[in-house]
């Protein structure tokens, strides 16, 4: 309980900093807005031309990539303490938070709050939206309950990518952005059905990195396309479970890499 | 003419300087390397599926397509606001630029040679092994006449000047705005859009593509490669690469005058 005011604490303190840049926070918003509607226009136009792919319509993609969308920038906005965390490392900042009576885990998590993340959050919200205008889905609770519950799951898994990234500093001290493939290319990958992909690279994505099932597996449970485009009614239902999972042996990572860190010195 | 050999060697010392600096960052290499594939095989399984089940003819076939992203992974980090910025730009938010200024060189020249430096390095270093080992994986249609390597060489050279003279402007506005993450990140994306790099124009609608041809963006990626896949031919060509020097000849000067303008009220940043 402690832990949650004092992290809402700190969230109003970085929001009020940042408030203070206000145009570099407008342009950045709009910024925001103008990459994430040309991406998704992109997909438009592939669609436009070729109609369907794998028995996908457009807006059944636009359904990933709006769920995607929303929890990679999420996970931007909540997670950028260890998106960034390799400053600490190497100006030495590391030392001040060992000393601090709070875990090291805890605070660099709450050292960041990227707000201006809502750009894009709110351009994938609008695609999701209006794909569920344009698909009919028998929305039930059990449903709603499903999809939040996979929002937040995917949320975990990109955070647990960002503290894979930033752990590695530990030994690396510069980041070394190979995480970047799974975070940039996963939202890339992720927009797009998972049958299209060869087996290997499905495997990866499902049972390594789990990306398939916070997004794909979950897509395919509400768009009631099990059986269509693959998966068992079990293993899609368990799916989302693999994102807290993901972030839980991530967490695991951080304190054995905690245990290696050396000061770079001030 | 002595002079003019002098400033030749002046401004290759520069370039020299750029591409060495990144010589350093092997690591940052190889892992950028291991990203151009991973967002190449993707684009590959997407355009695959999207092929497999088509029946007419497109105006790209998927070989022509596979080759056309190959040339996109291969010229990515030559173009405007990809990848990390050559030290001039990033200088104009850090405020070292006034160090710069000092120098006894045309600015624009210098930063241009900077901005070569840095394309220099990323064509050896980055460009050419993803060309290589794609060759290796994909079937990567290779052009057999000698004139359409010619045409194609000079166009891409083009290409690059162009994004350098991009991108001199875009963060040329630096000196107005303040902030260098605005305007560039909105120009991003309508470069991105209207180069071709993410869907090539041939498979845009028409209205679009209209569209396209009278920006100058497509001469970054869309021209350069539609030479390359001999999808212009004959007297097109010399047009597509006139356009390409036309607009080379607008961002040098438009940044210029940027440039010239921004001195004269040059606020430093930092100390």
């Amino acid at each position: 309980m402690h832990h949650l005011s004092l992290y809402f604490h700190f969230v109003k303190l970085r929001i009020r900093s940042q408030m203070e840049y206000r145009l570099s926070f407008v342009f950045d918003f709009f910024a925001q807005v103008s990459i994430s509607v040309i991406d998704f226009f992109m997909i438009a136009l592939l669609f436009n031309r070729f109609k369907e792919l794998a028995g996908w319509s457009l807006w059944e993609v636009g359904f990933l990539y709006g769920m995607i969308g929303i929890c990679f920038a999420l996970a931007e906005m909540v997670g950028r303490g260890f998106d960034v965390f390799q400053r600490h490392i190497v100006r030495g900042d590391f030392d001040t938070v060992l000393i601090r009576p709070l875990g090291t885990f805890f605070q660099v998590f709450s050292h960041e709050f990227l707000l201006r993340r809502l750009g894009r959050i709110a351009q994938a919200l609008v695609v999701f939206l209006i794909a569920n205008s344009q698909i009919t889905i028998s929305w039930s609770l059990t449903k709603v309950g499903y999809l939040l519950i996979s929002l937040v799951s995917g949320t975990c898994f990109f955070v647990g990518l960002f503290v894979i990234g930033a752990t590695s500093c530990f030994w690396t001290v510069q980041s070394i952005e190979i995480i970047n493939i799974f975070t940039n290319g996963g939202v890339f990958m992720g927009s797009y059905p998972f049958s299209i992909y060869r087996w290997w690279f499905r495997h990866f994505f499902t049972f390594i990195v789990p990306l398939a099932c916070v997004n794909y597996f979950p897509a395919l449970f509400l768009l009631e396309k099990i059986g269509s485009s693959g998966g068992s009614p079990i293993g899609v239902l368990l799916a989302p479970c693999a994102g807290f999972l993901f972030l839980g042996i991530t967490m695991l990572f951080w304190r054995w890499g905690v245990l290696h860190y050396q000061s770079t010195g001030h | 003419m002595k002079s003019l050999s002098l400033a030749f060697q002046v401004y290759l010392a520069f370039i020299k300087k750029s591409f060495q600096r990144r010589m350093q960052y092997r690591v940052a290499n190889l892992v950028g390397l291991t990203t151009n594939f991973f967002f190449l095989l993707v684009h590959i399984f997407v355009y695959t599926a999207f092929y497999a089940a088509r029946t007419v003819p497109q105006p790209l076939s998927l070989n022509e397509i596979i080759t056309y992203f190959v040339l996109c992974q291969v010229s990515f980090m030559l173009m405007p606001l990809w990848g990390t910025r050559s030290e001039v730009t990033s200088a104009i938010k850090d405020g070292s630029v006034a160090l710069q200024l000092t120098k006894p060189v045309d600015f624009q020249a210098y930063w241009f040679a900077d901005e070569c430096g840095r394309a220099c390095y990323y064509l050896l270093m980055r460009g050419f092994p993803t060309f290589l080992i794609s060759i290796l994986f994909f079937e990567v249609t290779i052009p057999q006449q000698p004139t359409v390597l010619v045409a194609f060489t000079v166009s891409m050279m083009l290409a690059i000047f162009m994004s350098n003279a991009i991108t001199i402007t875009i963060f040329s506005s630096g000196f107005w705005t303040l902030d260098t993450t605005g305007i560039p990140g909105m120009s991003y994306s309508i470069i991105t859009l209207f180069s071709g790099m993410l869907v090539p124009i041939a498979l845009w609608p028409e209205w679009l593509a209209h569209i396209a041809r009278w920006l100058p963006f497509e001469g970054l990626i869309d021209i350069p490669f539609s030479i390359y896949l001999g999808k212009i031919t004959g007297i097109e060509v010399w047009i597509a690469i006139g356009k390409q020097m036309g607009w080379n000849l607008f961002f040098i000067g438009l940044g210029r005058f940027l440039l010239t303008r921004g001195f004269s009220r040059l606020v430093i940043q930092g100390g």
